[in-house]
């Protein structure tokens, strides 16, 4: 039976030689849209200046270093959601009925498995030999292993307020209202990689504003700057991952990323959290992964193993890195130092992000036990967090249940199951805050957080999910990063509701709700308060050529009445909708175009009401067999205020993602191109630009340009070996 | 007593007081797919819908009861009994809500016919009574809620709804309280043998903008039901479980809303015949 198919089916290929090519090209476009969407929502979700590369670099590794359909590693798209554990066990069962995969479009017959999740997962699987069990050695290593060195350039070319030239008396003044370095960013990546079993590489960075040549600077800064001169990159990191060495399941040395269970003990780095939403609310530990990207916050420094054998694994952990901190001197008599906060921008481009630059040492060490057999899996975390000062915050209503001092103890317990119809997932976690002088005596109690959650799937297009969480006021954790309302996993409890289906060929469905109240103050919420969010995404593939979807979202919290006349400030509901519809579709086979229009209604109980518009053509040429593609897009909008804003994922240069957030009334449009210069190198460049009709000048601060124009360029080259 | 104060300040901040609780759908399905019932068969319907009574097989007699924010002052009870004929099943209920302190009743008398597939109609003819303690008085009024509901494909029902079409009030009341007009559609999608997807859209006279229900039952084991929905305006999430035998059903359900807590529902139907 599956040699006819088989036969069938070459026959298909054979004879659609051409149109098979054109899907290929299209079916990595069915993944960038999902990504362009989930960082879309991210975005809308708060996390503006977020480093997305962090978080998307796995699914741009995963692109270009596809997994084997007929190993484990697929699970690796489990972990980055791109199926559910129900299409993991699909193929899983398929595999075992029909045997091996020998052709990529078997993946069109397995049970459970649409044509939406088929076009996304085609260009990161494919059918090679199993070289897991393989002996490493020197030779294969150096013969089969791929280098990749990515350059970029970036600048903002009108001069900001930060780089215009100041008077050195007025400098000394006032440190801070100048920029130290050149308003240029620099990057330099390199990463190698065999067979995706040892990986390796470095990062350098400066952001634009950051000093790279102390010589260069006037004295005036040299004598506010003291004795920090010697500079370079920024930023710089480094690391040496393996897997599968036998009893070593994976072994890390460097930058890493650590997630366990449903992240709310132990999740460092991003995670999409809501924005993933649909039947992925379910997340999946993907253990150690080693960290290339340059984002200088989230992640951890160090080393980390994973042992295993049977059903047991293991981890363990030790990461030692330098954090930006705001360092003041509590008590003149000894001198006792205190931290005011930590800062997460990773920018050191004045005296005084430069002074807060690795201000204090953050030590964590922990590990994860795992025992897993066929359909349950159950893991224990913990992680011991030590600064070595202590946090001291201003002390706020709002604030008195976050972490301070010295020392913070977190443990967690973790499961999954999931069989047939049903995937029950779940975590429990505590963590304790030790004061800075006692470490015998805690700060709290133990404070508790969990959640619980519930996955159904009646068929196998249809799948709902009912998730519970409760986190308590003052559970703490510094590196967790579990489902959740807002960034912390502090003080909320909520109920979320989805569901996903596909109830007619081509068409799908995606909507939730999720109902939270934050159980304490908010930073600008002076009462407990409360909110919900509904989403509804109905999407539509007219053709393999032609996707559309409509999309609606719904988003009620609470925030301070702005309200100039009332004496003290009582939280005050506010609701966001928003509209958007979005087709992308083909002409001919070398233009790609794309529309999308999106409406934004902000109104609060103040009485306050906005209204923002976006409209925006995309045009890409991308002609077969041809070094070259161009992208090109026009957007305008009018968006009165901040509250009305609009995000739009726009297409950049590789490796690099920008959703930037516009409000005002103007346009925007930027030019993409790529160029293969020979088979090794390829070459990138954008340029974008924002013109104002309604203002003079941009931003605030040290970023205020004055005009009604802000042009980016983006330079960047990949040499690959 | 918080949530006491705080529940009367909200009712007392809606325009109208009367037939703000009396008109919402009901039974133990209904309350925990967000109460979506318009395109939905059953007992309950007499309420909810008349014409989803159309299709009722068997004599059949409910008992529903409701605890608003766990307040007994606004308890929501209900009695209802239908009786199919051969031309059409014929209805009888009473709808009680709140204390003797404050209560609005309801008594109902409904048919409905089934048109065949395509389309059932039902009607209820009401007579409403509002009582207020202390000799401030009873108030009565009469009116009448019309619906129909079509089986358009096998998956597919759609429903539409309206309680008082023609604007009766109580024209007795020193505050000229006025009854609303309640309209809904909505479908009924039946993805599988044992999974039903359910959505409508509700728009009162009294109130200001639309709510927007949605709903899902999945039948986990043989007989036994998990449901689950959603409201907007007012916010709330619901969820519920359901067991049937062959002459009885009990469904219970829970609303949850984010500042005035949870609701409580569980309604009984007891039938006989084939």
């Amino acid at each position: 039976m599956k040699q006819l198919v088989l036969i069938i089916l070459s026959l298909f290929i054979i004879s659609f030689a051409k149109a098979q090519i054109a899907i290929d090209t299209l079916s990595t476009e069915a993944l960038n849209n999902l990504l362009i969407e989930q960082v879309e929502r991210l975005a809308e979700d708060g996390d503006e200046d977020a480093d997305y590369e962090d978080l998307l670099e796995n699914y741009i590794f995963l692109s270009e270093n596809p997994v084997n359909l007929n190993s484990d590693e697929i699970m690796q798209l489990v972990e980055l959601r791109l199926i559910t554990v129900f299409q993991f066990e699909a193929l899983q069962q398929y595999r075992r009925y029909y045997g091996d995969f020998l052709f990529l479009d078997e993946l069109a017959m397995v049970e459970g498995l649409d044509e939406q999740t088929v076009a996304i997962i085609r260009p990161v699987v494919c059918i090679e030999k199993d070289y897991s069990k393989d002996k490493i050695t020197f030779n294969k290593m150096a013969r089969y292993g791929k280098h990749q060195i990515v350059g970029r350039f970036e600048q903002v070319l009108e001069k900001q307020q930060g780089y215009l030239p100041i008077d050195d008396s007025v400098l000394l003044d006032r440190p801070n209202s100048r920029y130290l370095g050149s308003p240029q960013k620099y990057q330099l990546k390199y990463t190698y990689n065999y067979r995706n079993k040892i990986r390796a590489g470095f990062v350098l960075e400066k952001d634009a504003g950051e000093l790279f040549f102390t010589d260069k600077v006037g004295d005036t800064i040299q004598k506010l700057l003291g004795n920090t001169n010697s500079r370079g990159f920024d930023f710089a990191g480094f690391h040496l991952y393996a897997k599968d060495l036998g009893f070593v399941k994976a072994a890390v040395l460097g930058d890493y990323q650590l997630a366990f269970g449903q992240g709310l003990t132990l999740w460092s780095g991003m995670s999409f959290g809501k924005a993933g939403a649909g039947s992925s609310v379910m997340k999946q530990g993907r253990g150690i992964t080693p960290k290339g990207s340059a984002s200088e916050y989230g992640f951890m420094r160090g080393a980390a193993v994973t042992f295993g054998g049977g059903p047991f694994s293991g981890t363990v952990f030790y990461s030692h890195r330098w954090v930006d901190a705001n360092v003041s001197v509590a008590d003149s008599l000894d001198e006792a130092e205190l931290v005011s906060s930590l800062q997460e921008t990773g920018y050191h481009r004045t005296i005084g992000e430069l002074q807060d630059r690795h201000a204090i040492r953050q030590q964590i060490v922990g590990g994860h036990l795992a025992y897993a057999i066929a359909h349950f899996e159950v893991g224990y975390t913990a992680q011991h967090t030590w600064l070595s000062t202590p946090l001291e915050l201003r002390p706020s209503h709002y604030n008195q249940f976050y972490f301070q001092g010295k020392r913070l103890t977190n443990h967690g317990v973790d499961f999954k199951y999931v069989k047939g119809k049903y995937a029950v997932f779940g975590e429990a976690s505590m963590s304790l805050n030790y004061d800075s002088t006692n470490l015998q005596q805690p700060r709290r109690p133990w404070a508790v957080a969990g959640l619980v959650g519930l996955t159904v799937k009646p068929a196998g297009y249809l799948n709902f999910t009912i998730m519970y969480r409760d986190y308590g006021k003052s559970y703490q954790n510094l590196s967790g990063n579990a489902f959740g309302e807002a960034g912390r996993n502090q003080g909320q409890r909520g109920i979320y509701l989805g569901v996903e289906a596909a109830p007619a060929p081509y068409w799908n469905l995606l909507a939730y709700a999720d109902q939270f109240q934050f159980t304490w103050l908010t930073s600008q919420v002076n009462a407990p308060s409360s909110g919900h969010d509904y989403y509804l995404r109905i999407s539509h593939s007219f053709n393999r050529r032609t996707q559309a979807y409509l999309q609606f979202r719904s988003k009620t919290k609470m925030k301070n009445s702005m309200d100039a006349f009332v004496f003290s400030h009582y939280p005050i509901f506010y609701t966001k909708n928003t509209v958007r519809f979005n087709i992308n579709y083909q002409i001919g086979w070398d233009l790609h175009c794309s529309n999308k229009a999106e409406y934004a209604y902000y109104h609060n109980d103040d009485g306050s009401n906005e209204h923002g518009y976006f409209l925006c053509q995309d045009i890409a040429y991308k002609p077969e067999n041809r070094p070259y593609s161009l992208a090109f897009r026009y957007a305008i909008f009018d968006a009165k205020d901040y509250n009305a804003r609009v995000y739009a994922y726009e297409n950049d240069v590789l490796y690099s993602f920008s959703v930037p957030a516009l409000y005002g009334k103007g346009m925007r449009f930027y030019l993409l191109g790529k160029v293969k210069l020979f088979n090794a190198l390829t070459l990138y460049a954008r340029i974008g630009r924002t013109i104002y009709s309604d203002r003079d000048e941009i931003g605030s601060g040290l970023t205020l340009i004055e005009g009604n124009h802000k042009t980016d360029l983006k330079v960047e080259a990949i040499w690959k070996l | 007593m918080k949530k006491l104060l705080l529940l009367i300040t909200i009712i007392l901040s809606t325009s109208t007081i009367f037939a703000y609780d009396l008109i919402h759908p009901i039974g133990g399905r209904a309350s925990a797919m967000g109460s979506s019932s318009v395109a939905a068969q059953g007992l309950w319907a007499m309420q909810n819908n008349p014409a989803g009574m159309a299709t009722l097989k068997k004599i059949s007699l409910g008992l529903y009861y409701e605890n608003r924010w766990l307040l007994p002052e606004t308890a929501y009870k209900c009695g209802a009994f239908a009786l199919p004929t051969k031309f059409g099943t014929l209805g009888l209920s009473f709808n009680q809500f709140g204390s003797s302190k404050y209560n609005e009743n309801k008594f109902g008398l409904a048919y409905a016919k089934d048109f065949g597939k395509y389309l059932q109609i039902g009607l209820q003819l009401d007579y409403l009574m509002l009582k207020i303690g202390n000799d401030y008085g009873k108030y009565n009024a009469v009116t009448f809620e019309l619906g129909i509901q079509s089986h358009i494909t096998d998956k597919l029902t759609l429903g539409t709804y309206i309680f008082n079409p023609v604007n009766f009030s109580f024209e007795q009341t020193l505050y000229h309280e006025k009854l609303p007009i309640v309209m809904r559609f909505g479908l009924a999608y039946q993805f599988t043998k044992d999974f039903i997807g359910q959505c409508e859209i509700e728009k009162d006279t009294e109130k200001d903008g639309i709510s927007l229900r949605g709903g899902l039952e999945y039948e986990a084991f043989k007989s036994f039901y998990i449901r689950a929905g959603v409201q907007t305006n007012p916010g709330i999430l619901s969820f519920g479980l359901g067991y049937a035998i062959r002459f009885a059903q009990i469904n219970v359900a829970a609303q949850l809303h984010n500042e005035l807590g949870a609701s409580v529902q569980i309604g009984m139907i007891f039938s006989i015949g084939k």
